[in-house]
């Protein structure tokens, strides 16, 4: 019972709060992003893609589910219902990724005063939502274009330009637009922004409660599901065209080596982030016992 | 010249906020708006799916005439139209470009045509059902299908607060210009004076963020004092709420003969 006392608890109506601050901050921003044109150098695009220090800072001084989920909703309607371009089904993609992608964010910030923390929740934050997306799009690709393989030069030119694209978001508006901003703006907010919606700032003796237990898990389950999801594609497409699984290594087989080195690299800076966090964390011995082994 | 100068026109502010409750309230009158929100989610479920898996050319292109038909009828804001075009352009284009670069022949060009074609098909269908419906009927809807109370709230508070919080911002933007120092020199591609602009939109986010919090607070302390919480998943306030969504005969008339075009287009697409 006193390890429930500890969580960061929030009111139906505190969630509210967060909820639609996220929403209508981040689909403010989201509007200005789809009006401000962006520069072409040749092949690379120097968008600004996305303002993600908005959800990023506000998954780490409140409740990242909340944050998360009221800031994906602000996209879809103030981005795109608004701007009558809403892609129905392909909403929902985005939605389920960025709101992934940012509560794992949020939810690896332990102490919002921590620099450190900080600057490495908001990259990953960006590179798992822009990795998921560069996946899918190449899933488009994939089922949009029958017999791919027997198109040369199209099936490696999709992921190059995906890998590019990934590259450049992750760079470009990942540094300046999600890294930089959130390191400025979340010690500045804090203690001040939470006191508006009439609750306490995060910290190291509130416990955060799903944090500890299922962020790690909630990791791995992603991965999976983004694994699973890939192969489910995979699949669907051989049921069309059974010539590609003889191919398939061959072409992306280069790509795949990629794919598992991203993945455990992630896993390995994870295992890293967990590990610091039980350092600052030494007060509450069963939590680190059980995350160590 | 004359481009950019229409272009800058469009940019304002005002016209930003003028374009958007043109694109919410402005074609209530079509033949699609009348039609019942579910009838346009059916819809759009086929339409919005089965593209993908079809790669019968002559369907497909009888799809695309189908959607561009419905596009006029829904009378679809131009811009949009032309925000779509250029969107669909340029990714083929890049596709094609690069394709190139790995050996690739003229003949990746058919494949992307049906690529941008299906894609095409699919963003007309989601632009001719969602544009015709007004924020209120589409956030009805989606409470019928059982969609949380939450997000057809949220649709109704972002057009009621988007244009406040549009010019909000716009003010924090240009108090910071009016304070502050543009630089002397534009720099190479103008670089200076974009870095400059983009970190004056990143600043103006901090006044914002904090005016916005007591926003959402008084916000849902008047939803609480409304009760709001108790009736967004009430079964009951949902029926009452609701009570005026119904089937009619245009409804079964127009997803009729959609099913006999689509039926009509295999038949003749497999002879």
């Amino acid at each position: 019972m006193s390890k429930m006392k500890e969580r960061y608890v929030l009111t139906q109506s505190q969630k509210m709060m967060v909820f639609i601050l996220s929403m209508s901050l981040y689909g403010l921003s989201n509007m200005i992003t789809e009006l401000v044109p962006s520069i072409q150098l040749g092949p690379i695009e120097l968008s600004i893609e996305y303002f993600a220090f908005i959800p990023l800072t506000l998954c780490i001084l409140f409740h990242p589910l909340y944050a998360a989920i009221g800031a994906a909703l602000g996209e879809v309607i103030f981005g795109e219902i608004m701007l009558g371009q809403f892609g129905g089904f392909g909403e929902l993609e985005k939605f389920i990724a960025f709101s992934l992608a940012m509560f794992i964010a949020g939810s690896l910030v332990n102490d919002p005063t921590n620099k450190r923390q900080v600057g490495i929740a908001a990259i990953i934050g960006v590179v798992i939502h822009q990795a998921i997306s560069s996946v899918v799009d190449i899933g488009k690709v994939w089922i949009g274009v029958e017999e791919l393989e027997a198109v040369p030069g199209l099936a490696e030119s999709v992921v190059v330009i995906e890998g590019f694209a990934f590259l450049n978001d992750v760079l470009f508006s990942g540094i300046l637009f999600a890294l930089l901003p959130t390191l400025y703006l979340v010690p500045r907010l804090y203690g001040k922004i939470e006191p508006l919606l009439g609750m306490k700032p995060r910290n190291n003796t509130i416990k955060f409660s799903m944090k500890e237990v299922i962020a790690p898990r909630l990791i791995v389950v992603g991965i999976l599901l983004a694994c699973a999801a890939f192969f489910f594609e995979f699949l669907s497409e051989a049921g069309f065209n059974y010539e590609w699984e003889a191919d398939f290594l061959e072409i992306f087989g280069s790509w795949f080596i990629w794919v598992s080195i991203a993945v455990a690299f992630l896993v390995a800076l994870i295992t890293v982030v967990v590990m610091i966090k039980n350092k600052n964390n030494s007060s509450n011995d069963n939590d680190n016992e059980r995350l160590s082994s | 010249m004359e481009y950019t100068r229409k272009l800058s026109e469009k940019l304002s502010v005002e016209q930003v906020k003028i374009e958007l409750l043109n694109t919410a309230y402005g074609n209530g009158h079509t033949f699609l708006a009348k039609l019942d929100p579910r009838t346009l989610f059916i819809w759009y479920l086929f339409f919005g799916m089965a593209p993908w898996f079809i790669h019968n050319k002559p369907v497909l292109i009888g799809l695309l005439v189908f959607m561009v038909i419905t596009t006029i009828t829904a009378k679809i804001s131009p811009l949009i139209i032309l925000i779509l075009c250029l969107g669909l352009l340029g990714q083929g284009g890049y596709l094609l470009i690069a394709s190139w670069f790995f050996g690739g022949d003229l003949s990746v060009i058919l494949p992307l045509i049906i690529l941008t074609m299906k894609v095409s098909i699919i963003s007309l269908a989601s632009i001719t059902v969602f544009c015709s419906m007004d924020p209120e009927k589409l956030s009805n809807g989606l409470l019928k299908i059982g969609v949380p109370g939450q997000v057809s709230f949220s649709i109704a508070y972002g057009y009621r607060m988007l244009p406040s919080l549009l010019e909000e911002y716009h003010h924090v933007f240009l108090s910071f210009r009016l304070r502050g120092k543009a630089p002397m020199k534009h720099g190479f591609l103008y670089w200076r004076t974009i870095g400059y602009f983009a970190k004056i939109a990143v600043l103006s986010f901090y006044p914002l963020l904090l005016s916005t919090a007591k926003r959402a607070r008084t916000t849902v302390e008047a939803l609480e004092l409304k009760g709001s919480f108790y009736a967004f998943n009430h079964p009951k306030v949902k029926k009452i709420k609701l009570a005026h969504l119904s089937f009619r005969s245009r409804d079964y008339m127009f997803l009729a003969f959609s099913a006999l075009y689509v039926f009509t287009l295999f038949v003749a697409g497999n002879i």
